[in-house]
């Protein structure tokens, strides 16, 4: 059991306690997001560890990193842009006042 | 202990610290430098796993995301500055609990399971881009087109999302 | 004893380089204008304003010269003259000058000011609109060379020079580093009569000496990626190769400093319609044509 990949996926793990720390304390949507984010790129570190450590010779490993990483600026693309809809229907983009489908 | 190892090991820390400056921090855009920073220190840590081309993406990728994110913050957040010192956060028992439940679970797994034999050697990274590149235009080819479809279709949306409605604009102007 | 000498030759060309900055400027060909300049900065009383953001304030300028020089470490100026030879060096390059936009973030929050705030955001602005228009000719030409390694991409245009081969991406790569450099017309993070100096307003003595190094090492360091990318980096009839990289960075540098002196500033606005409409389809078209000519031309 080698120590690096060891210590690679123990900060995976820890990024992802983060984010998910994060993601669900927050009440503002931009601050979500950032949790998000620390847990896609906890997922990632995972990905590669995994790839680095367990199966170099196959370049479908990162390609799956290349795909999530694909998948972190699309979800932010949209979820920005959600945002600033909601911004200007309602004024803020806190998530305790989103309570109601209407409107 | 390997010069890889050390690196691996600092570059971990300082990922997980700066995720953790991200929400203890007052200052909104502090906060998006912070989760820049935290992203940069997991591109080099890709850097040297040895996995190059995902090494320099993630760090050139991710500083351009994370500024956009700050602009979103000064935007609309209530206190950017974070002179104010508010707490903007809630359900703290719960999300601590769920936070530290998951990292547990994720190491215990890490520890306890036999990952199989570990390869001490990967290619070199001239090579690691030339296969890459063959892989994703190869065998791949269908996944990458889709990414390409959906990341067009995601453009599209959320433009169309945020683009201020006409009529607004023509009831409004004088 | 042939890194010291190679130093000081560098440090000799960076120094070449803030005399022609001067040059175009005032008009005037002053050998010691940046020497006393470089004193006079270093000398005057460091201001800081009254409730910075001590760590953006302190750590821009200094991020904005690191990631210039990391820039132009892949940057090969004789075939072995090269720091780091990196084997995907063409996407480093531009991965480090995108550090060049969370300085002049850090640059515009950090003082607590309104005129280095405006400055900062707009350069977001610009980077929206420059940010594709950097990395499609670098495909292209990458294409050409198939291989990221930046000494590949030279050898590769042994025959033809990219200039040559692709001009369109030339035309957009020269713009886009103009706006990287944030160099007039495009210079809108320090827009000088409008907004006081923008993100360099608020720095005062050894702080702003490290800023205007910065930008200088920045704009040798996107001449250098020029000259590597599209004009045949050391290759030439006479001369040795080390001769012929220096004329043509201090070539391309003088034009880049020269061309939009007389021209009027480009809002973001302006920029970034000009930049989507026709700067990213001109940039797709350049990369078919490339892979045109890369599968017909033997």
């Amino acid at each position: 059991m080698s120590i690096d990949l060891l210590l690679a996926l123990i900060t995976g793990a820890a990024l992802f306690g983060v984010g998910i720390y994060g993601a669900l304390s927050q009440t503002n949507l931009v601050m979500i997001m950032m949790g998000v984010e620390l847990m896609l790129a906890g997922a990632m570190v995972n990905l590669v560890a995994f790839w680095r450590y367990l199966h170099p010779d196959t370049p479908a490993g990162q390609m799956f990193v290349l795909i999530v990483m694909t998948v972190m600026a699309i979800e932010m693309a949209v979820g920005f842009g959600v945002a600033i809809a909601r911004f200007r229907a309602k004024g803020s983009v806190e998530m305790e006042e989103a309570v109601e489908l209407k409107g | 202990m390997s010069a890889q190892t050390f690196f691996i090991g600092f570059f971990g820390l300082a990922a997980v610290w700066f995720g953790i400056v991200v929400f203890r921090t007052f200052s909104m855009v502090r906060s998006a430098l912070a989760l820049l920073f935290s992203q940069t220190a997991l591109g080099a840590m890709f850097l040297s796993m040895q996995a190059e081309f995902l090494g320099v993406l993630q760090i050139m990728m991710m500083a351009t995301e994370m500024s956009i994110m700050a602009i979103f913050m000064v935007m609309f957040m209530m206190d950017p500055g974070g002179l104010g010192e508010m707490d903007m956060t809630h359900q703290k028992r719960l999300s601590l609990s769920a936070g530290i439940v998951s990292f547990v679970a994720a190491v215990a797994v890490a520890v306890f399971v036999d990952w199989g034999p570990v390869a001490h050697t990967a290619p070199d990274a001239a090579q690691q881009t030339v296969d890459l590149g063959l892989e994703l235009l190869g065998r791949s080819m269908l996944i990458f087109e889709t990414a390409g479809v959906t990341i067009l279709t995601a453009m599209i949306a959320a433009t169309a999302v945020a683009i201020q409605p006409a009529t607004w604009r023509s009831k409004h102007e004088h | 004893m042939t890194t010291v000498l190679i130093l000081l030759l560098l440090a000799l060309g960076a120094y070449l380089v803030a005399v022609i900055e001067t040059w175009t400027i005032t008009g005037r060909f002053q050998l010691a204008a940046p020497l006393f300049a470089g004193i006079a900065l270093l000398g005057r009383e460091s201001i800081v304003p009254r409730k910075p953001d001590r760590i953006f304030f302190e750590v821009a300028p200094v991020l904005l010269l690191i990631s210039a020089i990391l820039a132009a470490a892949v940057v090969p100026l004789t075939p072995d003259l090269i720091i780091t030879d990196l084997a995907t060096g063409a996407l480093f390059i531009n991965a480090a000058l995108v550090y060049v936009l969370v300085a002049l973030l850090m640059a515009g929050w950090g003082p607590d000011g309104a005129y280095a705030m405006i400055g900062g955001w707009r350069f977001l602005g610009q980077l929206i609109a420059y940010a594709m228009l950097i990395v499609m000719p670098i495909t292209a030409v990458v294409m050409r060379a198939e291989s990221l390694l930046t000494t590949q991409i030279v050898v590769s245009q042994a025959g033809v020079w990219n200039i040559v081969y692709q001009p369109l991406g030339f035309v957009l790569f020269f713009i886009a580093a103009m706006a990287l450099a944030f160099l007039p017309p495009f210079d809108l993070p320090t827009a000088k009569g409008e907004l006081a100096g923008g993100v360099e307003a608020e720095y005062t003595g050894v702080r702003l000496a490290v800023f205007r190094l910065g930008r200088l090492a920045l704009i040798i360091t996107l001449a250098a990626a020029t000259v590597i990318f599209y004009l045949g980096g050391w290759q030439g009839p006479w001369l040795p190769p080390w001769a012929w990289s220096a004329i043509k960075i201090l070539v391309v540098t003088a034009t880049m400093l020269l061309i939009g002196r007389f021209m009027p500033r480009i809002r973001e606005a302006d920029l970034l319609a000009w930049c989507w409409i026709f700067g990213i389809p001109l940039a797709l078209l350049n990369i078919f044509l490339v892979g045109v000519l890369v599968l017909v031309l033997p």
